[in-house]
């Protein structure tokens, strides 16, 4: 007999979701049994009751294997994660062009973030809101060196927040580029319970300001991506605990794409905040790490739906509504993010869970200069109360990359969960077993971009289990290839105008992988173009989204 | 109990769980720099008591502090609060004008911080809702309308200053302006939509701005921002209070109530109400787990069987549920 446990429980407590799943042994790996998921609200015991009730019926010999069924439940290990809400970040600098630096850096950082500047607020409105009791962290930067426009102002702001400092001893703050040189202000900061870091200035800062990131990369000969941000870094750690799946989310892409050796990019739209990574699988031995960025401004539905937020969702919806019955219904969805799912509610939430990607995808423009990835996994619980076959159709309906990429699903949210393994061979061991399990294949998207519209521009012919099916493509549309999960084709594509699908050419073979969407090879604008007038713009959005969606007018 | 009942009474745990009542809740006040606070922790505190002295339209000066005063940021001089200390000359929040801050509860202060907040130990049990907006605020309760009613602003007389009025479902924000100004304290509705939300908060920062300012008014919205009805248990809780002192406060946003002699209703624990959907707003006892429905649209969603007052049953997402404790 063996005290090694044969199966253990993933809890993953969202915001608005709380995951469920069961883990065993079989066949000497560790694979997914079963899954629930449930709004955040409810108890967690009954549910792992219920998912071993259906484990057990389902298949009795299994169970009896793992050692889950009976009074065994509750002697399952357990391994938990839990998102707290996003805290808050006052971030306070000399001039306005260094503000939208760190704001942006901070912005995907995991904080919710309050910004001002010398030069736009005055010190009383400053120091009222760093003293606010809401703020639970303090950013204060300068350029390094400091730029003309902001010399003056920063010794005079180092001694505003020193005194704030000196007010509320438990704030961690964090001093960034020039802004470390004023470090003495503080006096002993030994003796005070709040850490005073000191951190560099914020790349996109010293460069021109959050449009300098986009410069910077586009700039680099070598790169498809920025630099390591070491402000970024630090205020990510800052933010969120190591264990915190949102943060966890980084090293579980990158052990995917390792054990894969894929590059992979995951985008988890949750209720608090939507999380981006993307990795390379590591290469000659060298570990790589994954480009992380967590944003609470693009949560599916922000605390307080603005004009900004309602006119995304607007943009987007499916459903005639007006400003104010919108902003309603987004305020019920923060409230009660699991009610009124069905129906209308789903078409509001993939209208939400689209506008939350364009405020992603804003906010982390430098991930879209890099090729497409060879994989692209979807997460976050607003996926799980809408079609799967949708999913990737509402991404690539935002995030618009010429290329060719498969899409999965996170479907039983374990991602978070594995990610946070401390131990990083152990992650990879789990991973490695679990990986086919944890994700839902959705199917394959081939974007080719550069097309002339108004006629065909081309044909594409898919060779698959010894058949090919030749169709036409006419630009501006969707077609749509039934390719059953598991099945894997190659797609030969002859235009008539030379187009970028990763590469300019006329010919392209691209291997793809079937799902539940099949394969998508969408022919639409790169960026999309939509109609100006709402009618005409929810008509076409619902006839692209109805090819996907069985069963939607039921 | 059976086996099968027991499992039923298990899997209600899978329905969220609203709590109604809470004890030992702890309420924020927020400052602002040259607010002066006239507590100190520890204190005990009565409702009514003033608290703080709020700035009104607070202003920065400088002046020198002389060093042998020893003076630190947050300290007071005549002019206001101390900031901070700029080339030898410290900037100062103050003004002339001030207002008091009235605790509307009674509890212990357990935390001062000038220009940031007070914290009071609330004594008495709480009732929490979704927002509250203006206040802090208190008076007698009054339950004026039915849990899915609603109030019209030609039902408010001047007979009903002083109270706090549970208004049903929905109320607009003409109805909420006129009953400030007749002198109502606050109101609880089930739901307040975005529109009248907007408007309210406009007239109140008006009011507010305005020289001759009415007393402290808040609206407690108690379930979001549709029409919704109040929850049975939620009414019946609130009707067992009519006539009793009561509090809103926003930070948290709920209702506060010191009625140790009160025993309050309590619902009978497999009572579910349906939160959403097309049958949102209505009651029934909780029937079992079915496992996953297919509902409008083509989505399959995790359902428990809800058996309603006449009998029939059905099955509901189990997210559109919630159970009470």
């Amino acid at each position: 007999m063996t005290t090694e446990p044969r199966a253990f429980l993933t809890i993953d407590h969202g915001a608005a979701t709380s995951s469920v799943a069961l883990i065993g042994r079989a066949g000497g790996a560790w694979r997914l049994i079963g899954t629930l998921a449930l709004p955040a609200g409810a108890d967690v015991d009954p549910a792992i009751d219920l998912l071993v009730r259906r484990v057990v019926a389902a298949d009795p010999l299994l169970s009896e294997t793992l050692g889950v069924g009976g009074s065994n439940v509750e002697a399952l290990p357990r391994f938990e994660v839990r998102s707290r809400p996003p805290r808050r970040l006052a971030v306070v600098a000399g001039s306005e062009r260094t503000l939208a630096g760190l704001v942006h850096i901070a912005g995907r950082s995991g904080w919710s973030v309050l910004g001002a500047s010398a030069e736009g607020m005055d010190p009383l409105a400053m120091t009222r809101l760093l003293l606010d009791h809401g703020i639970e962290a303090i950013l204060v930067g300068a350029a390094d060196p400091p730029r003309a426009d902001e010399r003056s102002a920063i010794r005079e702001l180092a001694t505003l927040v020193a005194a704030v400092a000196g007010r509320r001893p438990e704030l961690p703050i964090v001093l960034s580029g020039a802004m470390s040189e004023a470090l003495d202000a503080f006096g002993d900061v030994a003796a005070r319970p709040g850490e005073i870091l000191l951190a560099p200035a914020a790349q996109a800062m010293s460069r021109g300001g959050a449009r300098g990131l986009a410069r910077a990369v586009a700039s680099r000969p070598d790169a498809d991506e920025p630099a390591a941000d070491p402000l970024g870094e630090l205020l990510l750690e800052l933010a969120l605990p190591a264990d915190d799946p949102r943060r966890a989310i980084g090293p579980a892409t990158q052990a995917l794409a390792d054990v894969l050796d894929r590059r992979v990019e995951t985008i988890v739209l949750g209720h608090d905040a939507a999380v981006r990574a993307a990795a390379d699988p590591a290469a000659g031995g060298v570990a790589a790490t994954a480009r992380l960025a967590v944003v609470p401004a693009a949560a599916v539905a922000p605390e307080e739906p603005d004009d900004a937020v309602v006119d995304g969702v607007l943009l987007w919806s499916t459903v005639p509504a007006d400003r104010h019955r919108l902003r309603d219904r987004m305020r019920e969805l923060r409230i009660a993010p699991w009610a009124d799912a069905a129906g209308e509610g789903a078409a509001l939430r993939m209208a939400a869970a689209r506008a939350a990607l364009v405020r992603l995808a804003g906010v982390t423009a430098d991930f879209d200069r890099a090729p497409a990835p060879d994989l692209v996994v979807a997460g976050g619980g607003v996926w799980s109360a809408v079609p799967a076959p949708t999913v990737a159709l509402a991404i690539v309906d935002v995030i618009r990359r010429p290329g060719a990429s498969q899409y999965a699903l996170d479907h039983a949210r374990l991602l978070g969960a594995l990610g946070a393994i401390p131990d990083p061979r152990e992650r990879l061991a789990v991973m490695t077993d679990l990986a086919d399990d944890l994700l839902a294949p959705l199917g394959s998207v081939v974007t080719p971009a550069g097309l002339r519209s108004g006629r065909s521009a081309g044909s594409v012919v898919v060779h698959a289990d010894g058949a090919a099916t030749e169709m036409e493509l006419i630009p501006g549309g969707l077609e749509l290839v039934d390719l059953p999960p598991g099945q894997t084709a190659v797609a030969e594509f002859r235009f008539r105008d030379r187009v970028r699908l990763g590469a300019r050419g006329r010919h392209f073979a691209v291997d793809v992988a079937g799902g539940l969407g099949g394969l998508l090879v969408d022919l639409r604008d790169v960026p999309l173009r939509l109609p100006e007038r709402a009618d005409r713009r929810r008509d076409l959005l619902a006839a692209w989204q109805a090819a996907l969606w069985q069963g939607q007018d039921a | 109990m059976s086996v099968a009942t027991e499992a039923v009474a298990a899997d209600l745990g899978l329905v969220s769980r609203r709590r109604l009542i809470d004890g030992g809740v702890e309420v924020t006040f927020p400052l602002a720099p040259g607010d002066r606070p006239l507590v100190a922790a520890g204190e005990s505190v009565l409702a009514g008591a003033p608290i703080a002295e709020r700035v009104r339209d607070a202003q920065l000066t400088d002046r020198v502090v002389l060093a042998s005063a020893e003076p630190r940021p947050g300290e007071r001089v005549p002019e206001g609060e101390l900031l901070f200390d700029w080339r030898g000359r410290w900037r100062i929040a103050g003004g002339e004008v001030t207002e008091s801050l009235e605790t509307p509860v009674a509890g212990i202060v357990r935390e001062v911080r000038a220009g940031t907040a007070i914290v009071i130990r609330a004594s008495g049990r709480a009732m929490h809702g979704i927002v509250a907006l203006g206040g802090p605020s208190a008076g007698h309760l009054h339950v004026a309308a039915g849990g899915d009613g609603e109030l019209r602003a030609g039902g408010l007389d001047v007979g009903l200053a002083g109270t706090i009025l549970v208004v049903g479902s929905r109320i607009e924000a003409e109805t909420l302006t006129r009953a400030r100004a007749m002198g109502v304290r606050g109101i609880i509705v089930g739901g307040l939509a975005s529109k009248e939300r907007r408007d309210f908060l406009a007239s109140e920062r008006r009011q507010r701005a305005a020289l001759h300012r009415l007393p402290p008014y808040a609206v407690l919205v108690l379930e979001g921002a549709v029409r919704r009805p109040i929850a049975s248990p939620v009414l019946d809780i609130l009707s067992a209070l009519e006539g009793r002192e009561v509090a809103i406060v926003s930070d948290p946003p709920m209702l506060l109530f010191d009625a140790p002699d009160v025993d309050l209703p309590v619902p009978r624990p497999d009572l579910v109400r349906i939160r959403g959907g097309q049958l949102g707003g209505s009651e029934g006892t909780w029937a079992g787990v079915v496992g996953p429905r297919r509902f409008a649209g083509g989505i399959h969603l995790e359902a428990g069987a809800v058996r309603f007052e006449d009998g029939s049953v059905m099955a509901v997402p189990l997210g559109d549920l919630e159970r009470f404790d």
